[in-house]
């Protein structure tokens, strides 16, 4: 019985998720300017999208800078997050955690000055440089969190069997927290794609993303090409992760 | 990989920065057509930043971020901007058109002898309404007082925007009780405060993005928002068979009028394609084609001609004499009584 | 020896990055909270020329400003409500999900998070302008949910720009960094543990609350830091779907560096927020700390 419950919750959850999420894809085929109400079935929107160089240079570019920021913040995400469970350093927790205490206007106008301050043009390496920061924290909690419930013994375990401490790390610490390390990139990769606040501080000439792009329309007409674009780039997300899946080794999918 | 990419990227950059004019401009304040067109004039390209907000320009530049060639602050934002030193002065020469200006729009207080800016565009802040409605509730449209006194506001609560700006709100609270919109007596802006505080629990929302969007839909009946927005809900609803008009009017109390300008900034890139691009929108023709498109009030004499005759006819878009003697332009702060109307907003936010 | 070099090639990257592209920043901002605001806005100059030499151009004036008025930590109190609703909320929705995606077997897992996180790809905006369209007054859902309360006799209710559409969509926005945590720690769970607590006789809602529960525990903690925090600096939902009463203290901020250009003054604001969430999480974690430990 409770088996049941918990899937009827569990399926009433994701309806609540996907209800807006069906409006947007619903409404990009609305033959009226106005994201209001329904009208009638069109492809004109996705027309214009194909067509409008701008919006599509800040789509790639969104795309482009999530990819990166989401790999590097990973990367440092995870030492940190080994970092925190393993060494009881009494710096790194506050660092970790700082950027998601402080408001992110704050950390987008700090960034903005520092940059100017050291001189770097700003533009895209200044955007992803800023998602690096705040995301590593994110990807560093979701790791620590995994970690905490390891089973100590298996790397103790390899190590007794004569593996040194980076092949005990590598080969069962690894593919063991590997789905941590999975969620916590898909998180950084999340965070990356929709941030607007410090992306808008940190943003240069030229190098516009999505959502400041969308934010910039707003005033004017949220037509739905911005549903249009909104929903191809959720179906090409979720296309670049199939194939990505599809290509790596069964290990680090955590079977 | 793609890092090093990058840096490749900015390392090449002033190389290819050589044909390209940097405009950063409110978005859909320019006419695709009259893009391309001045592309195709001077043979280069131009890259479009946009900013929906004054604060957001000048948040941008006071933290020192540069590569923009040509800005379109609003007079308050420009008069910083000269203060500041942030503007390059402009040479005359280079833009001839100059003389296409109506006089009634040059030599404002911001920048007197128009020694760094250019007039753009201008909207007025007024009233927009569904006309139906307002009729079948018989409800004055030529008035603030329909957005500040309860007795009208009771018949429509629920019903009414008015813009997420301290200085609009304010300058139109100002206006109805008899003051300036620039008054900076502080006795006047606690009364405006009150009348604004009382007319706020029948009030939607501050809202000075979507109003247009609900307006049109017709979830809202009343907005307080700008000329050329108003002329586009018109349009739309228009366009969407709706069964009722929107209208919008100029209260006779008077009301803000916002004219932006073309500006430089002082570390542009291309100050030679910046004076070449004013010079080329101070052309009748390509100056119309923005007013054309969102029905912004256009101070250049030698754009009537290619005016929409239904636009330049309206006089909440481009205000008769009398009308123009009720406008005012407002003007830039200083640091004290920012503190002092910041208070006041917070308090009428959060009460 | 090869220890300690362990430790600092691990922790080394990370904390370099962080303190150059976030400590040193945020340094700044914490000296601007004490700088006079520039006169065009920005910041003035921290040292003073003149004819007696350089002087510091410091002042407190910005921490007497939140503290000479109590409608600044009235809004955080207003914020902090609704932060813990939001979390609180969140926490109900994401625990069965998680649970659900956990349990299910192991082809299906990934399919099931990437459903999670798949709107989330869409745009924030367009996210919050989809809310509006269901909470708006033409919708169906107000228009069934009216229908439902007038056979009480109860008049039409307006959803949007309230503060019940606020919650709600900070809720929706926030779900996924609440689900994600709490599944990377579920996941985990030794099926074996359940058998063996049914084995000695434990029914579900035992097994749930006396072996599960407790187990993901430090994955309820990761997810409440990760709602609870950024919920209280967020500006954006309420801007769009507050009405006149809905606003929150992210949005006194971007004011005051904005519209206000005071920027002393939301730095200021800024390190009281982040102060105050600051002394809530760490307060909770030492009395889970001790709670864990057998003193409470």
């Amino acid at each position: 019985m409770s088996k049941k419950l918990l899937a009827a919750s569990g399926i009433a959850v994701y309806a609540f998720l996907y209800l807006p999420l069906v409006v947007v894809v619903a409404y990009s085929f609305n033959n009226s300017k106005l994201n209001a109400e329904w009208v009638g079935f069109t492809w004109h929107w996705y027309r214009v999208l194909l067509s409008d160089d701008i919006m599509l240079k800040a789509a790639g570019n969104s795309l482009l800078i999530a990819l990166t920021a989401s790999l590097a913040s990973t990367v440092l995400g995870t030492m940190a997050g080994y970092a925190l469970y393993r060494y009881k350093l009494k710096l790194l927790p506050v660092l970790v955690m700082a950027p998601l205490a402080i408001p992110e206007i704050l950390v987008g106008v700090s960034l903005l000055i520092f940059f100017v301050a050291i001189n770097l043009t700003l533009g895209l390496l200044s955007i992803m440089l800023s998602h690096i920061a705040f995301c590593i924290g994110f990807v560093a909690i979701v790791v620590r969190s995994r970690l905490s419930g390891m089973d100590e013994s298996l790397p103790e375990a390899a190590r007794d069997l004569g593996a040194t401490p980076f092949q005990a790390f590598r080969l069962v610490t690894l593919p063991l927290i590997a789905p941590g390390i999975i969620a916590g990139a898909l998180l950084a990769f999340t965070l990356s794609i929709d941030d607007f606040v410090i992306t808008f501080f940190t943003a240069g000439v030229g190098a516009s993303t999505l959502p400041l792009q969308i934010y910039s329309m707003i005033k004017i007409a949220v037509t739905p090409e911005v549903n249009a674009i909104s929903t191809l780039l959720m179906l090409l997300t979720l296309f670049l992760i199939v194939v990505a899946s599809r290509l790596s080794p069964d290990s680090i999918r955590g079977r | 990989m793609s890092r090093l990419l990058c840096l490749l990227c900015l390392v090449a950059m002033p190389a290819l920065a050589a044909d390209e004019l940097h405009l950063y401009n409110w978005n859909n304040y320019i006419a695709p057509e009259t893009v391309d067109r001045f592309e195709a004039y001077c043979k280069c390209k131009v890259i479009q930043d946009y900013y929906s907000d004054n604060e957001e320009l000048l948040a941008k530049l006071a933290a020192g971020a540069k590569g923009y060639d040509i800005l379109v602050p609003t007079g308050n934002a420009l008069a910083s901007l000269v203060r500041q030193g942030a503007l390059l002065p402009l040479d005359k020469k280079l833009i001839p058109n100059l003389k296409n200006v109506n006089p009634a729009y040059l030599n404002t207080p911001f920048d007197p002898g128009n020694r760094y800016s250019v007039p753009y565009a201008y909207t007025v802040t007024l009233i927009g309404y569904n006309v139906e409605k307002m009729r079948q509730l018989g409800l004055p449209t030529d008035t603030w007082a329909v957005i500040f006194e309860p007795k009208y506001l009771a018949r429509v609560k629920g019903r009414v925007t008015v813009l997420d700006s301290q200085r609009e709100l304010m300058a139109a609270a100002l206006k109805y009780l008899g003051y300036s919109a620039n008054d900076t007596v502080e006795a006047h802006w606690y009364r405006a405060e009150q009348l604004i505080l009382r007319a706020k629990p029948y009030w939607a929302a501050f809202n000075s993005s979507s109003y247009i969007k609900e307006l049109t839909v017709g979830n809202i009946w009343l907005v307080h928002g700008y000329s050329n927005d108003m002329f586009q809900a018109q349009n739309d609803a228009k366009a969407a068979k709706r069964k009722f008009t929107i209208g919008f009017s100029i209260p006779k109390e008077g009301a803000v009028l916002a004219l932006d300008n073309m500006v430089i900034h002082k570390d542009a890139p291309r100050p030679d394609l910046a004076h070449k691009f004013i010079n080329f929108m101070l052309d009748g023709r390509n100056s119309s084609e923005l007013t054309n498109m969102i029905g912004s009030g256009n101070p250049n004499l030698a754009a009537l001609k290619y005016i929409n005759p239904k636009i330049a006819s309206n006089p909440a878009i481009f205000p008769g004499k009398e009308e123009l003697g009720k406008l005012e332009m407002l003007q830039d702060l200083n640091m004290e009584q920012r503190r002092v109307l910041n208070r006041l907003w917070i308090k009428i936010k959060i009460e | 020896m090869a220890k300690h070099l362990g430790k600092w090639l691990i922790s080394g990257p990370p904390v370099l990055y962080l303190i150059v592209f976030f400590v040193i920043p945020t340094c700044i901002m914490v000296l601007a909270s004490f700088r006079y605001a520039g006169e065009y806005g920005g910041l003035a100059p921290v040292l003073l020329h003149d004819t007696s030499g350089a002087h510091l151009n410091l002042t407190l004036e910005s921490y007497h400003e939140f503290f000479s008025d109590f409608i600044y930590s009235w809004l955080f109190i207003k914020t902090l409500v609704y932060a813990l609703v939001t979390t609180f909320c969140c926490l109900l929705m994401a625990y069965p999900l998680a649970l659900l995606i956990a349990r299910s077997a192991s082809k299906y897992r990934d399919l099931l998070v990437l459903l999670v996180i798949l709107p989330f790809w869409s745009n924030f905006l367009i996210r919050i302008y989809a809310w509006m369209i269901l909470l708006g007054p033409q919708s169906a859902f107000s228009a069934a949910l009216n229908g439902f309360l007038g056979i009480f006799g109860v008049g039409p209710v307006r959803l949007l720009f309230t503060p019940f559409a606020v919650v709600l969509c900070l809720i929706y926005v926030q779900l996924p960094f609440m689900v994600l945590p709490l599944y990377a720690n579920l996941e985990k769970h030794d099926p074996a543990l359940l058998d063996a607590a049914q084995d000695l006789g434990a029914n579900a809602w035992q097994r749930f609350w006396r072996v599960t529960f407790p187990l993901s525990l430090p994955g309820i903690y990761a997810g409440i830091a990760l709602v609870f925090v950024p919920v209280l600096g967020i500006f954006a939902v309420p801007d769009i779907l507050g009405g006149t009463r809905g606003i929150m203290i992210g949005n006194l901020i971007k004011q005051e560096f904005l519209e206000a250009r005071d920027w002393p003054f939301g730095s200021a604001l800024s390190i009281m927020l982040t102060i105050g969430a600051m002394i809530i999480v760490g307060g909770a974690a030492l009395f889970a700390g001790r709670r864990r430990n057998g003193d409470v």
